[in-house]
């Protein structure tokens, strides 16, 4: 298991060192000089160019990267050239907004998808099935910002049950907090429970038809033990994996959701940065998700050991 | 059938017939089966593959989904109680306790998932009232009868650390936890090596033997029954074409398909070049034919034999044969 980790993190620098080169390299064929923003309405060259200096943005681009890398490494990211703020900073400040959103609509999909898909598998061919499947159907084409801004009429403007918009950290106020999480987890969760639920749809029906799964019930155990215990735990391996990188997916944050619900996360950070081409915004952000998605897929191998003991040991 | 007055019926399967939705009315997989396990006792169902004989220890175990299966008539007495009337609870009372199966792949029928001390004492469990520590001793005292060697150890094993002909007879020890009195062996070594094979079957009967227990076997492998089998009830396409006592069978077959089994068996005295079988195979149901379903394969059929369904007649005490032809002594040499 250790050996595993540390192979999986000696694995992790490449690949983090192969998305940064890639996204600054990407990032800098853009059009656009956030210069020519930052200098106002004059426009004055030589203000340009001194700005240019300060960023060392007349260096080759091979030699920009590296300086910035240099920095990296030393945990320094910069500054946000628009604002003048620390990248770091803003990344703390805009990762546990993420974090919990993304939590929240995780528990919500899995909520959701795990016993749909259970339930559609053990009848499979009955109205139950049919109902799960075309629910998850409909959770899958209904758009996130169409079904948010439907929701917040519903229940925000119309019932006044729960706040339109906002954050609220859920460690200082845990109530506040699921009352602002609500609308938007259900929201991103609603889609996530489709991908779930045919997965673990067709899982458990690869796992009812196996041998294994006759021998418990030539055991006379009770049907609920059967799919609970014999069928389910294997049946989970997959979906383990689909869960990790589907938050993965949410911690590079839900634009358009966190634009809804006015969300100050990881989406709306990105967004904004990319638009002012604040650089080392779009840098930091990038690589802190490439970040997340490598600890995700960890994650995900750490959980397939514990799930699954044909992988143990090795 | 063979009686024997000091040992009681088991299981006692009456006229059964099964039958899957979506086949042609009056279609039957398992057509009008008869036959009677008895305690201490050992019953060879032997057939080739598709003869319906999974099937029917499948649906004696209460293991066919039903639908898509039907049965169409017949009882299944297990101790006097009509299985096929229980509800899905009293059967699976019955079912890892009183009447349990041995299956035929020991490297899928294992959960991957769960330590072997964890399925065997499960089923334990499941109808002792005993606790947990007292099943994991009777698992380890299991594990020991079926001969796997440092049996403590194994309960925390899982089941791909063993090979396997060790995990059939984990799968055995699941089967006899509870001393059922009777156990469904479906090819219970036909996926094992050949060096194997002999030492699970010998345990198999021995444990069987020591428990009293009624053992049905279903295989496909003469070589198997001449080791075991007390009866043997011959199975071709749904039906049962021969049935008699192991000692019968084989000394005078009847049934001309018995007959091509046995010209088929290798046999270790004589030197053969080449192994005798019997032309073609079963066909498929949709290709069953209207009278003798052999018919299509057999040397001796005729227009009777097309025409109509032979019944079942005893020929000599306790040997049943469902042939116009028979008795065939004579022609019996030419066949083989």
């Amino acid at each position: 298991m250790l050996k595993l980790i540390l192979n999986r993190l000696l694995i992790a620098i490449p690949t983090l060192l192969i998305v940064s080169l890639f996204v600054f390299a990407l990032q800098h064929a853009l059009p656009g000089d956030p210069f020519l923003v930052m200098a106002g309405e004059e426009r004055d060259p030589e203000a340009i160019a001194r700005l240019r200096a300060i960023y060392r943005m007349d260096d080759p681009i091979i030699m920009q990267y590296f300086a910035w890398l240099g920095q990296v490494v030393q945990g320094e990211f910069g500054r946000s050239l628009r604002t003048g703020e620390p990248v770091l900073g803003l990344i703390l400040q805009k990762l546990p907004v993420t974090i919990q959103l993304a939590a929240a609509s995780m528990l919500v999909a899995l909520a959701i998808g795990l016993p749909a898909g259970i339930i559609a598998a053990v009848r499979k061919g009955t109205a139950a099935d049919y109902t799960a499947s075309a629910i998850a159907l409909s959770g899958l084409s209904i758009p996130n910002f169409w079904l948010g801004i439907v929701m917040i009429l519903v229940f925000a403007v119309e019932l006044r049950w729960l706040p339109a918009s906002g954050y609220v950290p859920f460690f200082s106020d845990p109530l506040g907090a699921l009352e602002t999480l609500v609308m938007p987890a259900f929201v991103l969760g609603s889609g996530l429970a489709a991908f779930i639920m045919r997965h673990t749809r067709s899982a458990m029906l690869e796992v009812l038809r196996s041998d294994y799964v006759r021998t418990a019930r030539a055991k006379g155990l009770d049907e609920r033990v059967v799919i609970n215990k014999h069928a389910l735990r294997n049946a989970l391996i997959p979906v383990i994996t689909l869960s990790t990188i589907l938050f993965g997916e949410l911690l590079a944050g839900a634009v358009l959701t966190e634009q809804v619900f006015t969300i100050p996360g990881f989406g709306k950070l990105i967004v904004d940065a990319v638009f002012n081409r604040d650089y080392g915004v779009v840098q930091g952000v990038v690589l802190c998700t490439a970040v997340g998605f490598i600890g995700m897929n960890l994650l995900a191998d750490v959980l397939y050991i514990v799930v699954n003991p044909r992988l143990r040991g090795r | 059938m063979p009686t024997d007055p000091t040992s009681a019926g088991v299981l006692r399967v009456e006229d059964l017939s099964i039958t899957f939705d979506g086949l042609p009315d009056g279609f039957r997989l398992v057509d009008s089966v008869s036959f009677e396990v008895r305690a201490g006792r050992t019953l060879c169902l032997v057939g080739e593959s598709g003869c319906g004989k999974s099937i029917l220890s499948l649906s004696v175990m209460g293991l066919l989904a039903r639908p898509p299966a039907r049965i169409a008539s017949g009882r299944v007495l297990f101790e006097g109680r009509d299985l096929l009337t229980l509800d899905a609870a009293a059967m699976a009372d019955l079912r890892g306790d009183r009447i349990t199966m041995i299956f035929q792949e020991p490297m899928t029928s294992l959960n991957p998932a769960l330590t072997i001390g964890d399925q065997l004492t499960e089923v334990i469990l499941r109808h002792r009232a005993v606790s947990a520590a007292e099943a994991s001793r009777q698992a380890v005292a299991m594990l020991q009868q079926v001969r796997i060697p440092a049996p403590e150890s194994r309960l925390a094993a899982y089941p791909h650390q063993m090979s396997g002909g060790m995990r059939q007879r984990v799968m055995i020890a699941m089967a006899l936890a509870n001393q059922p009195r009777l156990i469904i062996a479906d090819e219970p070594t036909t996926a094992l090596d050949v060096t194997i094979q002999a030492q699970i079957l010998r345990l198999i009967r021995d444990l069987q033997r020591t428990n009293g227990s009624a053992l049905l076997l279903v295989t496909h492998d003469l070589g198997v029954v001449a080791e075991v089998a007390d009866d043997v009830a011959v199975m071709y396409a749904g039906r049962i074409v021969e049935h008699g006592s192991a000692t019968s069978l084989f000394s005078d077959p009847q049934h001309p398909y018995t007959i091509g089994l046995m010209g088929s068996l290798p046999s270790l005295g004589t030197r053969q070049s080449r192994l005798a079988s019997i032309p073609g195979a079963v066909p498929p149901p949709s290709q069953w034919p209207v009278g003798c379903r052999f018919s299509t394969r057999c040397p001796f059929a005729d227009a009777r034999c097309r025409a109509e369904v032979p019944e079942a007649r005893e020929i000599a005490p306790g040997h049943i044969v469902a042939c116009f032809k028979a008795p065939i002594e004579l022609q019996a040499e030419s066949a083989a």
